[in-house]
């Protein structure tokens, strides 16, 4: 069906020599394509946000008047214990984030897109954990790691060893308890990304691959993984600055105990904007973030001038 | 700790291709499997939420897991009216439907640019968004309500899309960008030909080939929306104007809150994404195909 | 003008915005009303608390049918909405904050209207607990009123205590005794946790250094004469972290960070636990985890935490003020409604019919005849220690927000064996020296 519609592109508008409307056509129209959403967004994020820049050099108390300090407050950062505490506890949750989830939902995407006959059931059912409020799923889970009436108190029943401590509670294993949560609802929403993805790689590369008898799992390597590239490759990049950003469960669970096991710099930046009343300090450490965050998005934006389709 | 989760994340182990034969379909019973045991640990906690819903505080307290001793129907009718759902829900619906609307079409075009039109400056262009979107919204909170106090835009259901249209803006563009890239050139080269301009191959060309990419953006930004608390509690501070959130600080209590209604609440506020779902199941499951053959 | 932002970032926001004004231009803005003014609240009691309030406080006021009229509205996130709104160039006229320190920081940036000519106007100064009102002055003028008292009181399960015929403790070494018979009799001695609210490792810490050094060497800390290392002070902390040890926390240190308020409270009720330390606001709630609400036969009392020498102590504490706007263009009818708000009649109406804490103000024990007794008698205990200026010092309300926020927070590192006792003490010092130089530790009323 669809190769009837590929027509081969004509030579003929390449060779005429209309450079103004050539002009128009490959600079002028993409920007126009752009602009209006780019306008909404530097109007909300851009100008406000470069205050940020300014008061990162202040030592604003987040009302009235602030007095520059030059450079003190990234100094401060620099010496700062509790920062290096923080950041370390986020590469932890990066990497507990790029593998886990990722490989569940592209498990889970591969294993529904044959899938005919319930489909949008699986589907819906995996992914409404993630249409609820932080707040709700982050007690739910709380009640149901509770080490005397939740799920370990049945597996110390059933006699299984090492259950009959408070995960949320210990700082040897608060993280990874956090990040179980977050990824309850988390992955189910990654899955419908990669199950979207994969809706668009036409199903004759799929038939022509089992023509050449292959199995599911070159199948999954040489079709799926290529052909859902582009959201692979962008959902690792948004998983890895969201993974700098996180802050809604372990404040709800945690507010980053016990004992500051849990810390992490989005926290400290809300405490030190909200709690110690530190503003300026509050947005250096945001600026901070947002800086290693670019270099990330530098590797990507340099991946891709090198001719990688991302 | 995720015991549930390392098994699962391990591909199937399958069986060795049967040679010498065509297969047109392969069994899907492993697939049926490994879904029904991801289904059990994603609906389980839901259950014990709607448990939860059914039980009064005091029995929430000393019985938090198990099936209610007896059922509090009540509380839905009570969460519905303690939460002002009536109004908070129908405000959150126009957040909702205006953010979508906007996002899915401006970012829509802005997505186009840059997967198919090789937009110049696209490398700074991602820069800025995505830097953008990395900073914490609290730290440019304040210059930001000053502006929109200045325009009028504060206790405005509108100036707060805007905002919401701004920040989930990155996100979204990239997300389709990303669906677009995957559509061979062939169909638009073939539309230009045919004397399509930009605009026509946009609408009628990419749209329709990426509806399955659109349809989980805009539920991803509705949910978003609908679940956002910061902005709405600041932006939005007249009664009538009051957002789904601040429906679940009706059931405060000092240190903590009323769960029973929390959970009840929580669970009918599922029934219209669950909605949604069913509406839009034709165009979820079947976009590609319905799209392919126009242009 | 008294906004939060410099003029040329000022601009640039303003200019950013140039594309938009269209878009602004056909919407409506909303006119303020004259005779209207607006206040803006919070409770921790959910809608049922916010609507009572209304029909106690509000409502009356309104149907007095003066020159204006006041138009309440709950938020959902109070002081973030406020302070924005404020430091944004609007907000409500009356402006609730969770604390004089918070008013401390909103009066020195010039946001709030001097209180000192209304308080002379409506008599404020006798009306008020003389100690409660100075906590709202900033370098000498008065910007707020207090509107919630607040103490901290040891709940027992009544029920329980009989039938093992235990004694209520008096002092600390007989409530160390007792929780350790407690204990052993296979009873968790303590209902506390703090999985839903972090700072509440503050009221055992804040109790302890107030009970066990002493209210007047908590004074003498305060106003810089003896350093927070003082070996008292280093005992009580030992003294704490030992009953943390001893797993009386709800059974363990790791239980004590995921216990629920609803969880630990129906320990308490059904007498799993048999003690608890909270505040007075505990009175609103504590009978729905005691008798037939909660679906038990069980009674509570209450008794002062105990002290080192055994007679009553009280640690004084003020939850939530109230000032006016600077932005308002009507601070004389705030004030007119602040007098209303605070009269006594008002006042014991707030308390009998939506429990509220009451403000530090003289209350006829006649209209507190609907209360329950027990919550009557802390009422009356409260009013004499202030009254005597014989009390202790909650640390929401006297101290700087930067070393209250480490003194709950890093205490959980002595905790975890991170740090010692006077290694956490000489942290807390050095908050509090920087933050003393700040000028930032609320005025401490001399005793």
């Amino acid at each position: 069906m669809r190769t009837s519609v590929a027509l081969p592109a004509s030579p003929a508008s390449r060779t005429r020599p209309q450079s103004r409307q050539v002009f128009f056509r490959k600079k002028v129209v993409p920007w126009l394509f752009v602009l209006p959403i780019l306008l909404i967004n530097v109007a909300v994020v851009l100008g406000p946000a470069l205050s940020a820049v300014y008061y990162s050099m202040t030592n604003w108390s987040g009302l009235g008047p602030a007095e520059w300090v030059g450079l003190a407050n990234f100094q401060r950062l620099a010496a700062d214990g509790a920062f290096r505490h923080a950041f370390t506890n986020n590469v932890v949750w990066l990497a507990m984030f790029l593998t886990i989830p990722v490989g569940m939902a592209l498990g889970a995407a591969s294993l529904l897109a044959p899938v005919k006959r319930g489909s949008l059931f699986f589907r819906m059912a995996l992914f409404i954990p993630y249409v609820l409020p932080s707040v709700i799923t982050a007690n739910l889970w709380r009640a149901l790691l509770s080490p005397d009436r939740g799920i370990p108190a049945a597996l110390t029943d059933l006699g299984l060893p090492g259950f009959d401590r408070a995960f949320l509670g210990s700082p040897q294993t608060v993280l990874p308890a956090i990040g179980f949560v977050d990824n309850w609802h988390w992955w189910g929403f990654l899955m419908v990304l990669f199950l979207a993805a994969m809706q668009n790689i036409p199903r004759e590369l799929y038939e022509s691959a089992r023509l050449d008898g292959a199995g599911r799992w070159r199948e999954f390597m040489d079709i799926t993984l290529p052909g859902i590239r582009p959201t692979l490759v962008f959902m690792i990049l948004m998983t890895t600055i969201w993974s700098f950003l996180t802050f809604d469960y372990i404040w709800i669970l945690t507010q980053g105990g016990p004992a500051g096991a849990s810390e992490v710099l989005a926290v400290l930046v809300f405490k030190e904007a909200f709690r110690n009343y530190n503003a300026g300090y509050a947005s250096a450490l945001g600026l901070t973030l947002s800086f290693f965050v670019g270099i990330v998005i530098s590797v990507f934006v340099v991946l891709r001038r090198r001719g990688w389709e991302i | 700790m995720a015991t549930t989760t390392t098994t699962t994340t391990t591909p199937p182990v399958l069986p060795p291709p049967k040679r010498g034969r065509m297969r047109r379909e392969q069994s899907l019973a492993p697939n049926y499997t490994v879904l029904g045991a991801l289904l059990v640990f994603a609906l389980g906690p839901l259950l014990i939420l709607s448990f939860n819903a059914l039980k009064d505080r005091a029995e929430l307290g000393s019985n938090p897991l198990g099936p209610p001793l007896q059922l509090n129907f009540a509380n839905f009718a009570e969460a519905w009216e303690v939460g002002n759902f009536a109004v908070t829900t129908r405000n959150s619906a126009v957040l909702v439907a205006g953010t979508v609307a906007a996002v899915l079409f401006l970012g829509g075009m802005a997505a186009y640019s840059l997967a198919k039109l090789n937009l110049p400056g696209a490398g700074p262009l991602t820069m800025y968004l995505l830097i953008g979107s990395s900073l914490p919204i609290q730290l440019y909170l304040v210059p930001l309500f000053f502006a929109w106090q200045r325009l009028g835009l504060v206790n405005n259901l509108f100036g707060l899309i805007l905002i919401y249209v701004a920040t989930n803006a990155p996100f979204a563009v990239f997300l389709l960008r990303s669906y677009m890239l995957q559509i061979p050139s062939d169909f638009e080269d073939a539309a230009r030909v045919d004397g399509a301009s930009e605009w026509q191959v946009f609408s009628r060309v990419v749209v329709p080939l990426s509806w399955p990419g659109f349809l989980t953006v805009g539920l991803v930004v509705a949910l978003s929306v609908w679940n956002e608390f910061l902005l709405a509690t600041v932006f939005l501070t007249e009664q009538h104007l009051f957002t789904i959130v601040t429906s679940y600080a009706n059931f405060a209590t000092r240190f903590s809150r009323d769960w029973s209604l929390t959970s009840a609440a929580a669970l009918m506020m599922i029934l219209p994404i669950v909605a949604i779902f069913l509406l839009l199941q034709r165009r979820f499951i079947d976009g590609l195909t319905q799209g392919g053959l126009k242009g | 003008m008294n906004v939060g932002i410099e003029r040329p970032l000022r601009w640039l926001a303003v200019a950013g915005l140039v594309a938009l004004s269209p878009l602004a231009a056909v919407l409506p803005t909303r006119a303020q009303e004259p005779a209207e003014i607006q206040m803006w609240f919070d409770t921790t009691g959910g809608s049922e608390t916010a609507d009572c309030i209304v029909a106690n406080a509000v409502d009356p006021f309104n149907a007095r049918g003066g020159a204006v009229s006041v138009r309440a509205t709950m938020q959902a996130n109070n002081w973030d909405a406020t302070r924005t709104a404020i430091a944004g160039g609007a907000g409500p006229d009356i402006v609730g904050t969770p604390g004089p320190s918070f008013v401390a920081q909103l009066a020195q940036a010039g946001q709030l209207v001097p209180l000192s000519a209304f308080a002379e106007q409506y008599g404020w100064a006798d009306r008020f607990v003389p100690w409660a009102l100075d906590l709202g002055r900033v370098n000498g003028e008065l910007y707020s009123v207090p509107s919630e008292i607040e103490t901290l009181v040891l709940y027992y399960n009544a029920t329980l205590f009989e039938e093992n015929g235990w004694e209520v403790p008096r002092t600390m070494d007989e409530l160390m005794t007792l929780a350790q018979t407690i204990d052993e009799a296979g009873i968790i001695p303590f209902a506390h946790a703090n999985a839903e609210w972090r700072a509440a490792n503050e009221w055992f810490v804040g109790e302890f250094l107030n009970h066990g050094a002493g209210p007047e060497k908590v004074y003498q800390a305060l106003t810089g004469e003896l350093p927070w290392t003082d070996a008292d002070f280093v005992a009580a902390i030992e003294m704490l972290n030992q009953m943390q040890q001893n797993g009386w926390f709800m059974g363990g240190l790791d239980r004590y960070y995921t216990a629920t308020t609803d969880e630990r409270l129906a320990a308490f009720g059904e007498g799993e636990a048999a003690m608890n330390i909270e505040g007075s606001w505990f009175m609103q709630d504590v009978n729905a985890f005691f008798g037939e609400e909660a679906g038990n036969e069980n009674d509570w009392g209450w008794a002062p935490v105990p002290s080192t020498d055994g007679e009553p102590s009280y640690t004084l504490g003020i939850g939530q003020t109230y000032s006016i706007n600077g932005n308002s263009a009507n601070p004389e009818a705030v004030a007119e409604f602040i007098d209303y708000l605070f009269s006594p009649d008002t006042q014991a109406a707030l308390v009998t019919q939506c429990g509220l804490p009451p403000a530090p103000v003289e209350l006829d024990p006649a209209d507190l005849a609907d209360l329950d007794p027990r919550h009557a008698e802390l009422l009356g205990a409260l009013n004499e220690a202030s009254a005597a200026n014989d009390y202790g010092y909650t640390t929401w309300t006297f101290w700087p927000p930067e070393t209250e926020t480490y003194l709950y927070e890093e205490v959980e590192k002595v905790w975890a064996g991170e740090v010692t006792a006077e290694q956490y003490l000489q942290g807390h010092q050095e908050r509090f020296d920087a933050e003393r130089e700040a000028g930032a530790v609320p005025p401490i009323p001399a005793r």
